[in-house]
């Protein structure tokens, strides 16, 4: 049984101008101990996607059918102590904004030991409290523990926030972490040190990992198997590898192609137009408004097809009856 | 080689605070040939934004002077003839908060123009920058909330270019923007320099972005030119401990950019805060080649090959050595 799967979600957004369909049967699963990727650009849905698997969805938001179960257990049906039960002891979050996921008024000791206890079955002592503390901090690579722990967060620079929300993550995350744009926020310098030990991390404690990103090079070194999303849809899955090097959706490929290489060459051309509104998105392929290839057939929603290998692509470039000769 | 457009000598800015000075920018020396597009790289810190904002007279250098085509600029762009505020414009990192949203494209565009510019002509000379940049003309009735992020950008550049500027500093244009979009802006951009022979004061963190579309590169470390170089030589022969860092830790999408990151270096430490910066040279604490004399002397920037700038202490030759870790 995998430990996470989510199958056709779709959700939608209440607005003024009406329902935004936002996911559109979203379907990915992951294994114990398997970290997969999320990418795609803003705006397509993966954070909404990952928001749903921990419900943390914003009130406006209405989930219009799909499941998510996780170690079999319907996670959208979990009554509240359940839920709370899983968030204290499964899993947790890191978020984009270190910043913003820290409290401004409180030391880190304060937003630390909260969590601790919270997600303790016992209770425990304050030396106990603390003891941990210093273990997740730690973990998470941060000199001076002590200093640390009596520091408010602005005190703290961008890249050492973010190794206190891994080490707060740390303390619920046993089996599934959950990692939106990590690195997004931080230098280049700072990202590749935090991508790292998280990585390091994860393979050490044998913890699943789904990382969300826009930045391509980041996923491709961190996990075994990723999705591309596109407004809202999941357009391609498949071993990191064979996706980076052999990419078979229109929109993969041509996401892949518009990154600047370090090796030059030249800027590429980009990826025309923009994603469709969600308030009246395409009925059938929802890449359709810029895709190159797009025939009468993609009016209708394609399913994944095999591609080859251990891929999938939701285009019907793939299917026997429209393969072009 | 032709005189350059624009040079900086001796650039420095300090900005007193209470805890101290702020050496934003320290001691900074450029030139910038006509037609060039110079990339000006750094972390967060490094000082390359300020440096740009002195080049357009936002704020007056505490000292150095900047000089256009031979002559010297006065600081402040308020003491600038007309004719000089026009030939240096600025394009901003987040097209979101550059343009107001309570005026039209047109209105936006209107304002540039209308400086010593003929009233009959603007309206002409509007749908002329709009298709300039790729845009419809229909546009410019429309807010900047109708468009998208790189729509907007591109009416910011149309509005950077209306005055004829001969040079653009180019602050972060692509970073608050996805890949697929920032390879359209890119290409503007490109096509743009060419067609109206600017010259570019590329700002930017984004090295695989750098190596594309510059011609020569600029690395700045707290305030510091640590190297510059052609782009070519820059990335052949990456000198600087510092670049070295850099580049080791931009995440790449394949194998044959793998292949030209250094892989000796891995990042470490942090940028140091920029009230009390590091004594002798101010990347030391993170470098893994330093050396006693690093901690007392800042190195002065050396030619270390024809073009090719460097300040470390490893070079020149003699005291090179293999790295400590």
């Amino acid at each position: 049984m995998p430990l996470l799967e989510v199958k056709d979600l779709r959700v939608e957004y209440r607005v003024y101008e009406g329902m935004l369909k936002v996911l559109n049967r979203v379907s990915i699963s992951l294994e114990k101990g398997e970290k997969v990727g999320i990418i795609g650009e803003s705006a397509c849905g993966k954070t909404t996607t990952v928001k749903t698997v921990m419900r943390l969805l914003a009130s406006n938001a209405k989930i219009a059918g799909g499941e998510v179960r996780y170690s079999g257990e319907d996670v959208l049906a979990m009554s509240k102590k359940k839920l709370s039960d899983l968030r204290r002891r499964n899993m947790s979050m890191i978020f984009q904004d270190p910043s913003a996921a820290l409290n401004p008024v409180f030391t880190i000791r304060q937003q630390l030991y909260d969590i601790i206890k919270y997600s303790s079955d016992t209770r425990l002592s304050k030396q106990e409290t603390h003891e941990k503390a210093i273990t997740y901090l730690k973990q998470a690579a941060l000199p001076e523990p002590d200093r640390i722990l009596d520091s408010y967060p602005f005190q703290l620079s961008g890249g050492m926030k973010q190794r206190v929300n891994i080490a707060m993550a740390l303390v619920s995350a046993n089996e599934l972490l959950i990692a939106d744009e990590p690195g997004t926020s931080l230098d280049v310098t700072i990202e590749d040190q935090i991508m790292r030990l998280l990585k390091q991390i994860v393979e050490e404690k044998r913890i699943s990992v789904i990382l969300i990103t826009h930045a391509l090079g980041t996923v491709k070194n961190f996990v075994d198997r990723i999705y591309v999303m596109y407004a809202g849809t999941i357009v391609e899955e498949g071993p990191t590898k064979e996706v980076f090097n052999n990419p078979q959706h229109p929109y993969t490929q041509m996401l892949i192609k518009a990154v600047p290489k370090l090796t030059g060459g030249g800027v590429p051309e980009g990826i025309l137009g923009q994603v469709p509104s969600y308030l009246t998105p395409p009925s059938g392929c929802r890449f359709i408004t810029r895709c190159p290839y797009k025939m009468e057939v993609c009016a209708q929603v394609p399913q994944m097809y095999a591609t080859g290998g251990n891929q999938r692509a939701a285009c019907f470039l793939f299917d026997e009856a429209h393969r072009p000769k | 080689m032709s005189a350059p457009i624009l040079t900086g000598h001796g650039l420095k800015k300090y900005f007193p605070t209470k805890g101290g000075v702020i050496r934003a920018v320290d001691d900074v020396d450029f030139e910038m040939e006509k037609g060039e597009v110079l990339g000006v790289v750094g972390e967060s810190g490094s000082g390359k934004t300020t440096l740009g904002n002195m080049i357009m007279g936002i704020y007056p250098p505490t000292s150095g002077q900047i000089a256009f085509s031979g002559k010297a600029l006065p600081t402040r762009a308020k003491d600038r003839p007309v004719e000089l505020r026009r030939d240096i414009q600025m394009v901003f990192q987040n097209p979101a908060s550059s343009l107001n949203p309570r005026r039209s494209v047109r209105q936006a565009l209107e304002v540039p123009l209308r400086v010593g510019g003929s009233k009959e002509s603007v309206k002409e000379r509007i749908d002329e920058l709009l298709k300039l940049v790729d845009l419809p003309v229909e546009y410019a009735d429309r807010f900047p909330e109708e468009l998208g992020g790189g729509e907007k950008q591109l009416v910011a550049i149309a509005r950077a270019l209306a005055t004829n500027p001969s040079i653009v500093v180019l602050d972060e244009p692509t970073s608050a923007l996805d890949v697929s979009i920032q390879a359209k802006i890119i290409n503007v951009l490109m096509r743009l320099k060419d067609k109206l022979e600017l010259s570019y004061v590329f700002i930017t963190h984004n090295l695989s972005l750098m190596r594309n579309v510059s011609d020569r590169v600029m690395i700045m470390y707290l305030g510091k030119v640590r190297e510059v170089a052609a782009t070519d030589e820059f990335f052949r022969n990456p000198t600087h401990p510092y670049t070295r860092m850099l580049l080791s830790s931009i995440p790449v999408v394949t194998e044959a950019e793998e292949a030209v990151k250094p892989q000796k270096t891995q990042s470490i430490g942090e940028i140091a805060g920029a009230l009390n910066l590091p004594p002798g040279c101010s990347f030391h604490p993170r470098c893994s080649y330093v050396m006693d004399v690093c901690k007392k002397v800042d190195p002065p920037l050396l030619e270390i090959a024809p073009g090719h700038w460097c300040d470390c202490h490893l070079y020149p030759k003699e005291y090179r050595k293999e790295p400590t870790t």
